[in-house]
């Protein structure tokens, strides 16, 4: 059952290593990263714990944070497809957006105010109404097509690219905006903190030390387009999404089941939708997120899976951005294929002998057409995408 | 990809303010009359209490033992209970779900746990916030409990657009079963009137002033807040073994300035739910079409749409209307069905309007001929 | 009342076991696994029960996998860290 290729025109990437995607790319290959605790927030908690905040970004007062990076990094990435409101409008097309933050009705000041007995301004409720994320999108385009805000946890924004392929290979839309986007605020870093899953000092994917995961965010779309659309705008794809696949681990609310059996079921799906070999895979975008679990879990399952395939997780970059890490992912993975290297995963040092395998510690070159992304969700859904180099 | 590729409806699973499961609904759907309990909750001014539809998630306790509920909160309770209804309506087992997919919708998620998971930290400081109800309080712990509980390994997706939440999900089951992805999708709707979403409520709308719903009189404000699941098992027609009616398609979009694709001499259920802002829209757009509205039997809610797709589909199967609103004549002058008599139209369709854009959700169902149901 | 029967009656509470009373619980058994039967994210929990009820804030599983070995190993200790230990 392969799936058609799906062409990839346009990219747009706002993380804590850029405000676009090629910033953000060439902080990665120079193998840099700013860690540090949270800026923008406070937290009476007795440990700082460091994190990745896009410091330098200030979205409008009247939106979600998260829905102004979801339009930051749309924006960018209809520019990069070369389209623009009014060649949009010509067609049909949809939006399909992770995310955990984006609808949530989660908001500190409201309740405080409610349970202190007060009658509390309603602006900051009116604000997550308005703010669906593919809503703004949608609003800020005048799209027609379907339209979806995906909620699945850390692997938001690889679903959300998956589903929308599907859109454009049964004709549903002409063209997509898909990706995903994630704020990091108080009420995540907290709850993250509480599950001790966060590590107290920069993250270590793989590492045999490590100790959890730092918190980031930030967001990445990506213009999908169907061949009548390549055809008529003449535009040069910047790569393909070539398969998807996604599995349940049906086994615990917040850890990975340890034979790693839905990470597995997830990327055979994808190889086979995208009628490529795991031989021919040229790298893997890991979700390492540096948690102890995360890390043994994907590892094995690499090493059984796609034995001796250099991979990296460039979440030692970026934190960890819940709904938007699949996105980000998948555009970093993409730029990588075009420039045939992938930066070194930042953060690690010593191999784990209980994983058996180490990622790559210097950036490498690529030579290979095709690669894969993958993200373990909370709630244990995996999903996997196949990209393809243009 | 093998068979006709026709998706079927395999069984139903809804609890809500009418009651618990088909028989319910369908009791509550003869009767014609909706019947909401009530929400209690402390505003500024002092305690208030208002109608609201409330749905009882205590035959739970019969599907899964109480040991394993005790750290399932109220959001997940109700995709719990739904979830197992729908399987058992269609005479399922619930293990052994391989090739299963899981789908939620719901416009504003778990918010009873979202907001405990505020007041932990709140009352004790940020070192006492509970990881319990963090982790439930993610949007797709639902669907996680829900496979957890069925073993089910297939895809899980959770979706969250308001009003949109279910018709845009609904797409995504079809498109699951289209591509051969899934023999079979378990797709609820759930939505859960904790205090945190009522207080909202009350603040944006105030109280509603009756205890009775008329959405069809569209210029009016009499939307009652509501709770509530609606599951629906969908299969591929090779694999269904009986039931309700297909699935022809799910549509949704925005700008329908060409007008809906609506069914020729069928029935449209409106998901009106007597929000005026988007009881003026159905208005403008069901002119011309038969129309049925059942909202005022299970409250207005994003989950609503699933509850008018049950609706629809009780009707196929039944092959009779159920009872519309009365004075719906007022503002829509097609014809408006009466109960009791015979309806042999080939398709239904469900319309699902935004409360706050032109975005649209249509979902068409088909009569399931030449399919024995012994039940 | 005693560090021991204080921390049953907060479990059934804040651990939601319905179905439990304190006199139910057997001090020496095992917390997790058997006995008991919480899980990792019980754990998790615990964690946040004893800071929120004793004041004790434990900073990783390492340390808390000895105190959580049962009812009364995790008095002892509380009682321990009360002290000044």
């Amino acid at each position: 059952m392969s799936f058609a290729p799906v062409a990839i025109t346009g990219m747009g990437c706002i993380c804590a290593a850029g405000g676009n995607l090629s910033d953000s790319m060439e902080a990665l290959l120079r193998g840099e990263r700013r860690p540090a605790p949270p800026v923008r927030f406070a937290s009476n908690h007795p440990v700082r714990y460091p994190v990745f905040e896009a410091v330098d970004f200030e979205g409008p007062p009247d939106l979600l944070r998260t829905s102004a990076f979801a339009l930051h990094a749309a924006r960018e990435a209809v520019a990069d497809a070369g389209l623009d409101r009014k060649t949009l409008g010509a067609l049909r097309v949809g939006v399909c957006v992770g995310t955990t933050v984006g609808t949530v009705m989660s908001e500190e000041t409201f309740c405080r105010g409610y349970l202190a007995g007060d009658v509390p301004d309603m602006g900051p409720i009116r604000r997550i109404l308005r703010s669906n994320p593919a809503d703004v999108i949608a609003r800020e385009f005048d799209l027609s097509g379907p339209r979806q805000t995906v909620v699945n946890a850390c692997s938001s924004g690889t679903d959300a690219l998956g589903i929308a392929g599907s859109w454009i290979r049964e004709g549903l839309c002409d063209a997509a905006i898909a990706g995903g986007a994630d704020e990091l605020g108080r009420i995540t870093y907290i709850g993250f903190i509480s599950l001790l899953i966060t590590d107290d000092s920069p993250c270590k994917p793989f590492d045999q030390r490590r100790r959890g995961l730092n918190l980031g965010e930030g967001a990445a779309m990506l213009v999908l387009a169907s061949e009548r659309v390549l055809r008529r705008s003449g535009a040069r794809p910047r790569s393909f999404l070539l398969g998807y696949g996604s599995a349940g681990d049906a086994y615990h609310l917040t850890a990975p089941r340890p034979d790693g059996a839905g990470l597995r079921g997830a990327i055979s799906e994808a190889l086979a939708t995208s009628g490529v070999s795991s031989a021919s895979v040229a790298f893997v975008n890991a979700h390492g997120t540096g948690t102890p679990d995360n890390d043994r879990v994907e590892g094995r399952v690499l090493h059984d899976m796609l034995p001796g395939v250099p991979f990296l997780s460039t979440k030692g970059y970026t934190g960890h951005t819940l709904g938007a890490a699949g996105a980000i992912e998948a555009v970093l993975t993409a730029a990588c294929l075009e420039m045939g290297k992938i930066p070194a995963n930042a953060g690690f040092e010593t191999p784990d002998p209980e994983i058996g395998i180490a990622p790559v510690r210097e950036v490498t070159t690529v030579a290979g057409t095709v690669a894969l992304s993958e993200s373990l969700a909370f709630g244990g859904n995996n999903s996997v995408v196949v990209l393809g180099k243009a | 990809m093998s068979g006709t590729g026709r998706i079927v409806l395999e069984g139903i699973g809804v609890v809500g303010g009418f009651g618990c499961g088909i028989a319910d609904l369908s009791r509550s759907l003869a009767d014609g009359n909706g019947h909401p309990g009530t929400l209690a909750l402390s505003a500024g001014s002092g305690p208030i209490e208002f109608p609201a539809f409330r749905a009882d998630t205590s035959l739970l306790k019969e599907f899964v033992p109480a040991r394993t509920l005790r750290r399932i909160d109220p959001f997940s309770r109700l995709a719990l209970l739904g979830s197992r209804l729908a399987l058992a309506d269609a005479g399922l087992a619930d293990t052994g779900h391989d090739r299963l997919g899981v789908i939620v919708s719901s416009g504003y998620g778990a918010t009873g746990i979202t907001y405990a998971f505020l007041k932990s930290f709140i009352d004790d400081g940020d070192i006492c916030a509970s990881p319990t109800h963090f982790a439930n309080s993610v949007h797709n712990s639902a669907a996680a409990n829900i496979s957890i509980l069925l073993g089910a390994r297939g895809p899980s997706l959770t979706v969250s657009q308001f009003d949109l939440s279910v018709p845009s999900a609904l797409a995504s089951a079809r498109q699951w079963l289209a591509e051969g992805r899934v023999d079979r999708v378990l797709f609820g709707a759930v939505e859960e009137l904790s205090e945190l979403i009522g207080y909202v409520w009350y603040r944006q709308r105030g109280a509603p002033r009756s205890a009775s719903m008329t959405p069809l009189r569209t210029e009016e404000e009499t939307a009652i807040p509501a709770e509530g699941a609606a599951f629906l098992l969908f299969s591929r027609a090779e694999e269904a073994r009986a039931g309700y009616c297909t699935l022809d398609a799910a549509i949704t979009g925005s700008h329908a300035d060409a007008g809906f694709p609506l069914p020729d001499g069928g029935l449209l259920v409106l998901g009106a739910d007597g929000r005026r802002e988007s009881g003026r829209r159905y208005a403008a757009v069901a002119q011309n079409a038969r129309i049925a509205c059942y909202t005022p039997l299970y409250g207005s809610m994003p989950a609503g749409p699933a509850f008018d797709i049950a609706a629809a589909a009780l009707t196929l199967k039944g092959g009779r209307f159920f009872p519309s609103p009365a004075d719906a004549a007022r503002d829509f002058p097609a014809t408006v069905p009466a109960g009791g008599e015979p309806f042999d139209g080939a398709q239904i369709s469900c319309l699902t309007l935004s409360g706050i854009d032109d975005a649209y959700g249509v979902t068409t169902l088909g009569r399931l001929a030449g399919k024995e149901d012994p039940r | 009342m005693t560090t021991v029967e204080k921390l049953k009656g907060i479990l059934v509470k804040d651990l939601n076991l319905e179905e439990l009373t304190p006199g139910d619980i057997d001090e020496d058994a095992p917390l997790f696994g058997e006995g008991l039967g919480l899980d990792s994210l019980d754990a998790v929990e615990l964690v946040v029960i004893v800071q929120k009820h004793f004041g004790i804030d434990i900073q990783n599983m390492d340390e808390a996998k000895t105190a959580f070995q049962s009812i009364r190993a995790l008095a002892s200790y509380i009682e321990g860290r009360l002290s000044g230990g």
